[in-house]
């Protein structure tokens, strides 16, 4: 991945799956987390939190902040709201910035990525080169966060690599 | 040199050097291959498919059938590549195909001696007897003497890439309509793309002498390409064909973003595949010209008639020295009008009208016989034209000395892509043609491929066309005006002229060798409908799939057959519309990256230990750790197998599937996807599950363990794990959404290490000194959640192998940090790291059934769970499996065999057979399902399926082996071979 | 071919596992055989348009019920499973 200027790893970060029981709305637990949480597929950031909309119901919740406790204090925030699951070695993450982010993820993503359709704030859950990947948009640079199931990493850096070549 | 003083657009300061048969010529940028070809009065380039008959350049375009030749060298070399579609370019390489043993001289044109049996149908009538000489003679044959160019058959060094666009219009074509729709929806802010198949945009435009608004008509086309290129909304794609139509407004595109250079430059695809999902697709793709069917037809010099003009007007070529013409329209009086404009004389005009058009009026009729209601009848020469016998309306024939004929026959709109959706083309009477009557969703011709003809109707309809869909996307259409449009050719009918009473060779389809004599041949054979003829006599197949042929044969077809061609009607199109490689749909997706590979978090500590790989789906997973010394797979196995079972031993099973089930209603969930009972599970405990599909059959087995309450954790084989967790979402999205419970796959989560044999607590409890491992605090089947150096474990004591055991699991990013310090733990107790050939060894020898027996076929009766299925409560499966035929005591039920002689070696997929019973299928009561040497009894045991089962233990049998010729006297014993009381795995 | 996914948007159908007919609803327990039997196998197989279902298996993971035609494959609507029949 070091010949790839506009992607980098990302280490460090806690993940973790959470999903809503019954009944139970985006309202409410952004009430909980105290930000809005999105009912559609985007990603917001709010109390050292970030969600990414994967689901009806479900998100991917991040925390930048290392604790060997992740994600109890996301549970106990949630209480009866969500089920909450630990993924923070589920998956590898990637920062893509840059115009050529936008265009690789293109070459790889069925999905519009055009900033008419694709803006900062939304994300996807979809699949690029077989491989099924999460990615949402940061700002407008544009800058992506892009995570893949850690199994299929290297693979996944293999297309980086050959498509980044072609940019 | 005929290339012309003046004109052209092509650039004259860059002169490209290229070879072709091994001789060097020379050409200009702009040109393709066949008009640098033609440039260097090179006409014979081809030799045909069947009778090896000399070949020129019949078309300037993407239809050309006959001048296929071997584009490039060594593995970039590509067979059939049309020259009229290839941009020249400096150091170009090319050669001739299907010739033997020189193009000039090619002695399998003795083939055209045999003709009388190369007719139709041939190879169907001629080679049948005596049956066994097809395979070892006439089909050798038959493919050496017909064919096409051959593959290099060395692997391709290029990549190929691929890129999925969004747009609200795509334009397919970039002529005049599709220009004109270009800019309008392109000014009017719709997002366009605009592709088209040629290196240049303009289409006809670049070919013909026409004027739009003062200008000439390629300069036009110039300018809204230079505009259209300055919109961020437009997306240009030239050397680009659009192939194939599909659902959901999608559409699939090559883009040859390096085949007009040598190789791609460094890190550039050859090629690129788009896909393209298009709110509005018009389809601009022009019309394409008709050849005329005549004696001699396809001599090299013998040209469609646009194509002559093409070279002339775009290409600054002229492709002979003195032209007669044969047309059925307008067309060919406007090649002969610009073949006078530039300076190459007309030697004849034959027109199969009654009538001169208007516009022969600006022509020089001096030194020039003009035929109505004629027909050319006979071509002189053999490898180029030398001359044309003309035969008039009176009947008079008269002979003319000419190098060149231009031939046009009318035109047909280009809509094949329009009927990739199953739509059939219908007949317009107005226009001799075919018409899209009906269009895929979302997706309508315009211009010539709509039949609208003239430049001026196209160019209208391209802008009518366009400001509709930015219409019906609700934006406001920007005024478009195109003034001063000056037409080429006339307007006059377009008529099918079918000719009648021709003697020689006039062919139909010229890539297929298929004559005017095949299709009636064919016909009064009784094939008679279109799709008949064309498997009969191959007409329409191959690289060309028919463009030229297709309406030509169906005319005369019709003809034959005393019908209409709107009767006779027309074949529909599939995707592709002009072929493209294989590489390019494969992309990325080639060699060692062919699917995604799945890598476990100790996968390069089992790399760097001598593991050897083995594929499970995607999965690399260790098969075996081969040690210094050890040859031979099975010694490593063996080795492992007897390390762990007298010892310990370690084995990465991170590839299960994993599944956190949580909610208040997991564990009622959990009953109803077992058969067995979870909800009665207490926390901090394990236990087997057995999962059935709900036609009762066994679909998958693993382990649950309750963490909490509401919080269990689900393990599945590592072949199932997607199919479970789509079934769990099966279970609580569709048949009980009412249930509060949530899933999630934590399978990337999780290393987890299974440590098995007798030695296993010790090694953990050097590896976790803080935790009770007693047999009393941690008994068989218990589970619970620990620290190791501050991050969370899970420790699980069940076991596969039928040893004392336990799984461990650890977020992944420090699994190979666990493993490791396991490997540094169990050192002093001699730990070995064992691949997935032990476990299947030692799960084999413990009659654990697996995938071989859960084969989709067996019921939990047939594997000696039928005891799992609870009768207190309701599951997926439940009912089902109650069928009296899923609980006949006949079934095949599992059970083990040994060999009667120790040394024997039992196989998977042999039958068993009662003693004495004739081989035969009927006779068959069983098979072997899994089969393995037992390191530890120190013979070959198997696991099989077997009528009657456990009733037959203690009976000898004899597994036949057909395959591999085999007969082995086995003994059925029960299938667990090893500890059968499960001493070891509780102690 | 693209799938409207309802919380997803457009999207490719290789992201999808079919499964087929949505209209056989599973019988509750204690139910007769033939029930069960008719809910496992039989189906309709209509020219038009047919309610079955599809999982997003790699988007959202939801199973999705699509109304399409099955002589032209038009899509005309697309709900979550889990949300019950539309009216």
């Amino acid at each position: 991945m070091d010949k790839v200027d506009f992607i980098s790893r990302r280490e460090n970060v806690s993940l973790a799956a959470v999903m809503a029981r019954k009944g139970v709305t985006a309202a409410d637990i952004g009430g909980a987390l105290a930000f809005e949480v999105p009912k559609e597929p985007a990603y917001r950031s709010g109390s050292g939190l970030g969600l990414v909309g994967t689901g009806p119901g479900t998100w991917l919740a991040l925390s930048e902040t290392l604790d060997n406790e992740w994600p109890s204090a996301l549970e106990a925030a949630l209480g009866s709201l969500a089920s909450v699951s630990d993924q923070s070695s589920g998956y590898a993450m990637y920062r893509l910035s840059g115009a050529n982010a936008r265009e690789l993820l293109q070459r790889g993503a069925t999905i519009d990525l055009d900033p008419l359709a694709f803006t900062a704030g939304s994300a996807a859950t979809t699949v690029i080169s077989h491989i099924g990947v999460a990615f949402w948009q940061l700002d407008d640079t544009p800058a992506y966060d892009l995570v893949v199931f850690r199994s299929m990493r290297e693979s996944l850096e293999h297309w980086f690599e050959s498509v980044a070549a072609s940019l | 040199m005929s290339r012309l003083s003046t004109g052209g657009l092509i650039d004259r300061t860059r002169p490209l050097k290229f070879t072709f048969d091994g001789k060097q010529y020379s050409g200009f940028e702009g040109d393709t291959l066949a008009a640098a070809l033609l440039a260097n009065e090179v006409r014979l380039v081809a030799r045909s498919f069947k009778y090896h008959r000399p070949r020129g350049i019949l078309t300037a375009g993407t239809e050309e059938p006959n001048a296929l030749v071997t584009l490039r060298e060594g593995a970039r070399a590509e067979p059939n590549s049309k020259a009229t579609a290839v941009p020249l370019y400096d150091g170009l390489v090319a050669s001739s195909q299907n010739r033997w043993p020189s193009l000039g001289f090619d002695l399998l044109a003795l083939n055209q001696l045999a003709s009388p049996i190369f007719v139709a149908g041939f190879y169907y009538k001629t080679f049948m007897r005596p049956a066994a000489l097809w395979e070892k003679l006439y089909e050798p044959l038959i493919r050496r003497a017909a064919g096409l160019g051959a593959l290099s058959g060395l692997p391709d060094p290029d990549s190929y890439d691929r890129k999925h666009a969004f747009c609200d219009l795509l334009v397919i074509g970039a002529g005049p309509s599709g220009l004109a729709a270009a800019l309008t929806a392109g000014r009017s802010g719709l997002r366009v793309i605009l592709a088209d198949d040629d290196m240049a945009m303009g289409g006809h435009l670049l070919k013909e002498r026409s004027e739009i608004a003062g200008a000439a008509g390629a300069d036009w086309a110039a300018g809204v390409v230079e505009e259209l290129a300055s919109y961020p909304n437009v997306t240009l794609l030239p050397r680009t064909g659009v192939f194939g139509v599909y659902d959901g407004h999608e559409y699939g595109a090559v883009e040859r973003v390096s085949d007009h250079l040598p190789e791609p430059l460094p890190g550039q695809p050859r090629q690129r595949f788009w896909k393209i999902v298009a709110r509005h697709a018009l389809l601009a793709s022009g019309a394409i010209e008709r050849p005329l069917i005549f004696p001699g037809n396809d001599r090299p010099g013998v040209m469609m008639a646009s194509a002559v003009s093409a070279y002339l007007n775009r290409f600054a070529v002229a492709p002979g020295k003195k032209a007669a013409i044969f047309t059925s329209c307008d067309t060919g009086w406007q090649t002969a009008l610009d073949l006078q404009a530039a300076g190459i004389g007309v030697a004849a005009v034959v027109d199969t009208r009654a009538q001169m058009p208007a516009l022969a009026d600006r022509l020089d009729l001096s030194d020039c016989v003009v035929a109505l209601q004629g027909a050319i009848v006979d071509i002189k020469g053999s490898k180029s034209v030398k001359g044309a016998t003309i035969r008039d309306g009176s009947g008079k024939e008269t002979s003319v000395v000419c190098d060149l004929v231009a031939m046009s026959g009318g035109w047909n709109p280009a809509i094949g892509l329009g009927s990739n959706f199953g739509n059939r083309p219908v007949w317009s009477e107005e226009l001799n043609a075919f018409l899209l009557d009906k269009a895929p969703p979302g997706f309508s011709p315009v211009g010539s491929a709509a039949g609208r003809m003239s430049l001026t109707s196209a160019l209208g309809d391209g802008i009518r066309a366009a400001t509709e869909v930015v219409q019906q996307l609700g934006k406001s259409p920007a005024e478009m005006a195109i003034a001063d449009v000056a037409e080429t050719g006339g307007t006059s009918e377009n008529m099918l002229w079918v000719p009648s009473g021709i003697e020689g060779k006039a062919f139909v389809d010229f890539q297929n060798d298929v004559t005017a004599s095949d299709i009636k041949l064919a016909a009064s054979e009784g094939f008679v409908s279109i799709e008949h003829l064309k498997r009969y006599t191959t007409m329409g197949m191959a690289t060309d799939q028919g463009k030229l042929s297709q309406l030509n044969g169906h005319g005369l077809l019709a003809e034959e057959t005393k019908k209409t061609i709107a009767e006779a009607g027309t074949i529909m199109s599939r995707p592709p519309y002009t072929p493209i490689a294989l590489g390019v749909i494969a992309g990325h997706h080639r060699g060692e990256h062919f699917r995604p590979v799945r890598h476990t978090a100790s996968h390069d500590w089992a790399a760097e230990n001598g593991a050897a790989f083995v594929d499970v789906g995607q999965w690399k997973r260790a098969q075996w750790f081969v040690q210094p010394g050890e040859t031979e797979w099975r010694t490593s196995v063996d080795r492992e197998v007897k390390a762990t079972r007298g010892g310990v031993g370690i084995c990465d099973v991170s590839t299960l599937g994993k599944i956190d089930v949580l909610g208040p209603d997991a564990a009622t969930l959990l009953d109803r996807l077992y058969a067995n009972m979870f909800s009665t599970l207490p926390v901090g405990r394990a236990r087997y599950g057995l999962m059935l599909r709900e036609d009762g059959f066994v679909m998958d087995d693993g382990t649950a363990t309750r963490f909490a309450e509401d919080r269990y954790y689900v393990t599945t084989t590592t072949a199932n794990a997607a199919r479970v967790m789509q079934h769990i979402d099966f279970a609580r999205q569709v048949i009980w959404p009412e249930l509060d419970v949530q899933a999630t796959s934590v399978t990337e989560q999780w290393a987890t290490y299974s440590i098995a044999g007798p030695q296993s607590r010790a090694v953990l409890q050097a590896l976790l000194p803080d935790i009770d491992l007693t047999n009393e605090a941690f008994k068989f089947m218990a589970a619970g959640e620990y620290r190791w150096r501050g991050t969370k474990i899970r420790l699980f004591r069940v076991s596969f192998s039928g040893e004392l055991a336990y799984e461990i699991s650890i977020g992944a990013n420090r699994g190979r940090q666990l493993l490791e310090a396991i490997m540094e733990a169990g050192a002093p107790f001699g730990i070995v790291p064992y691949g997935t050939e032990a476990l299947g060894v030692m799960r084999i020898e413990k009659g654990h059934p697996a995938g071989n027996e859960m084969n989709g076929q067996t019921t939990a009766g047939d594997l000696g769970m039928g005891r799992m299925l609870s009768t207190k409560k309701d599951f997926i499966g439940r009912a089902m499996a109650q069928r009296p035929g899923l609980t006949d005591p006949g079934r095949m039920s599992l059970v083990g065999l040994k060999p009667i002689d120790p040394a024997a070696t039992l196989r998977a997929g042999a039958h068993l057979l009662a003693k004495g019973a004739e081989p035969k299928a009927a006779n068959v009561q069983g098979r072997v399902t899994s089969a393995a040497f037992s390191p530890t009894l120190g013979y070959s045991i198997a696991l099989a399926l077997v009528t009657g089962g456990q009733e037959r233990i203690g009976e000898e049998m004899l597994l036949n082996d057909i395959v591999r010729a085999t007969d082995v006297p086995v003994e059925i014993c029960d299938a667990v071979f090893v500890d059968p009381a499960g001493e070891r795995l509780r102690g | 071919m693209r799938i409207p996914c309802p919380y997803c948007g457009d999207r490719d159908s290789q992201e999808f596992v079919y499964r087929g007919d949505a209209s056989p609803v599973r019988p509750a327990d204690p139910a007769e055989e033939t029930e069960f039997f008719d809910y496992v196998y039989l189906r309709e197989n209509p020219a038009g348009p047919i309610d079955e279902l599809w999982y997003h298996a790699q988007g959202c993971r939801n199973w999705i019920t699509l109304t399409r035609d099955t002589r032209d494959h038009a899509i005309s609507a697309a709900r979550l499973t889990s949300e019950g029949k539309s009216a």
